[in-house]
């Protein structure tokens, strides 16, 4: 018998990075209606949305609300780390389950959260090792001041080191702050080989706009010389960044018009971003948990991950993140071309089990 | 000057658990195996192969001396209290026994890896500190023999400058520490009776 299941969604559809909170939000209603449509699958999801507007304390009153004013267990959700452990304490306290589906710095393993975007070892060390090889082993790293840039920095500057490169500058921009004249001057003064930026949203393209004047005057950053890395950008942002986009190096674990897309996605390619495949995947990775099992949805997510279906989800049950391939694409004429593939690596959140340089480079694409 | 922190090699790192199987336990457990580490559970005794271990986490509220291969404060691993009770009697225990780090109970979700890292920095540098305190009193006790080479070695009409860099000249040139070339000097005049020409 069809079990009607409430499931949360609870992305930023309005608010600073309502881009990437929309594209997350999109794979995942795809999900729900082609499970809802699926008659192999004895579930049918039934969306229960609340949308935080990217106001960070917003978040843990809306996921309680998710669960305590629908039967939901299950929230799809969350865009940044931040917006991420602001939710956990509220899924301890109310039994709930987060499926986040945005790419992260890692070092973390909650019970309560399954990871369904890449980690580290599955973005930010393959990007270097490439760089390192195409580019050079100057560097420069820059981010917005929290987490997300604090930690991949750390991680660049401990990889670079056991490369043997040089990190010539580290500096931070206030999160919304498009102030960025002197981190573009000391990048002009410095010309490094690359320039790893972790800088998010209005902040990120004020430095994309500022460099792209830099490269029209001065010859040292013109063409293809001192490329700007990202480990977040995705179709997604494309638009809305425009022609300065252009160069730009990113990693992910798809990209558009890449085959096959992610293995949860079960073949489907029709997707803007690998934010949205990632939601997608995430659906559907729940739909096969639950479906066969009637209950599966007041389950624990340990409990979860021990039942015989969950063998072919691919979702680890030691630290609950997922194997995703790895792309390196370029911005070449306002689309990401992949330069590099890498076969589906296990997420290794604490690097505890990853080598430097990453080994497993299966195919270059060009 | 600001620390940058090492992280250790955790893959594979054995971790050692001191506790009576309980909820606690388990969830100590998956954190260690999700951080990559291989766990085992002891109960109430720890096999003497937990000196080799990497980390040891240790239950305060049930703990007791007698339980651990060592002296208090002797601890040859990173050792991480597990705190239930924080009455002060436990508090004294765990402070003689010299913990690197804490995780307060009920254990949940998150705190070991933290902890991990803390409590191995925290190790490592009690370490080297005791190691140098060692070198440091050693060689505060030789400073008396010290005196006694350099009056040797002066009483053949030498000034005390003179003697002292007699004294470093020949520590240099036999490659072994200013105290060590005192106490050789002192060593033969003792065994011999006499002073010998050194030189």
């Amino acid at each position: 018998m069809t079990r009607s299941i409430d499931l949360g969604l609870l992305f930023s559809t309005s608010g600073p990075y309502r881009l990437m909170g929309l594209a997350s939000r999109e794979g995942a209603m795809k999900a729900i209606e082609q499970v809802n449509g699926d008659a192999t699958l004895d579930v049918v999801f039934r969306a229960v949305e609340r949308d935080p507007g990217g106001d960070i304390d917003a978040y843990a009153p809306h996921c309680e609300d998710i669960l305590k004013s629908s039967s939901a267990r299950h929230v799809i959700g969350c865009t940044t780390s931040w917006s991420r452990k602001e939710v956990v304490p509220s899924l301890e306290r109310l039994g709930g389950v987060l499926w986040y589906p945005t790419p992260y710095e890692g070092f973390e393993a909650s019970d309560r959260v399954v990871y369904t975007h890449a980690c580290p070892n599955q973005h930010l060390l393959p990007l270097l090792d490439h760089c390192f090889s195409a580019y050079g082993k100057r560097l420069y790293l820059t981010g917005s001041n929290y987490i997300w840039g604090w930690e991949m920095n750390r991680i660049a500057r401990e990889a670079g080191a056991r490369r043997g490169a040089e990190v010539l500058g580290e500096r931070y921009v206030p999160i919304g702050s498009t102030d960025i004249a002197r981190l573009v001057e000391e990048i002009a003064a410095l010309k490094p080989d690359f320039v790893l930026n972790q800088l998010i949203g209005s902040s990120q393209y004020a430095f994309l706009d500022a460099l792209a004047a830099l490269r029209a005057r001065d010859p040292a950053f013109a063409a293809h010389r001192c490329p700007v890395l990202s480990c977040n950008m995705t179709e997604a942002e494309l638009s809305e960044i425009g022609a300065a986009a252009e160069g730009v190096i990113s990693v992910g674990p798809w990209f558009c018009g890449q085959s096959p897309a992610l293995p949860g996605n079960e073949g489907r390619e029709d997707f803007g971003s690998s934010f949205e495949a990632a939601a997608h995947a995430s659906v559907m990775m729940l739909a096969r948990l639950l479906s066969g099992t009637a209950g599966a949805e007041t389950l624990t997510l340990p409990e979860l991950l021990a039942l015989p279906s969950a063998a072919t989800v691919g979702i680890s049950a030691r630290n609950h993140h997922v194997a995703l391939p790895v792309a390196i694409a370029q911005v070449r004429d306002g689309a990401f071309v992949p330069i590099r593939t890498y076969a589906p690596i296990a997420g290794d959140p604490y690097l505890t089990q990853t080598r430097f340089p990453v080994q497993p480079m299966l195919q270059v694409v060009s | 000057m600001r620390r940058r922190l090492r992280i250790p090699e955790l893959g594979g790192a054995r971790a050692v658990i001191l506790h009576r199987p309980h909820a606690n336990t388990t969830a100590l457990v998956r954190q260690l195996e999700a951080v990559g580490l291989e766990v085992e559970c002891h109960w109430p005794e720890l096999p003497v192969s937990v000196r080799t271990a990497d980390y040891l986490f240790i239950d305060v509220d049930t703990a007791y001396d007698d339980q651990f291969p060592w002296d208090l404060g002797e601890a040859p691993l990173p050792t991480i209290a597990l705190i239930g009770s924080e009455a002060p009697g436990r508090i004294e225990w765990l402070m003689n026994f010299g913990v690197d780090a804490q995780i307060l109970k009920p254990i949940g979700h998150n705190g070991v890896y933290s902890a991990l890292l803390i409590s191995r920095a925290t190790f490592d540098a009690r370490l080297a500190q005791s190691g140098e305190i060692e070198s440091l009193r050693r060689r505060l006790g030789q400073r008396q023999t010290v005196v006694q080479a350099v009056t040797i070695l002066a009483a053949r009409g030498k000034t005390e400058d003179q003697a002292y860099e007699q004294l470093r000249g020949m520590a240099m040139a036999w490659r072994v520490s200013f105290e060590e070339a005192a106490d050789r000097i002192v060593a033969t005049v003792k065994t011999t009776g006499k002073d010998e020409d050194h030189g």
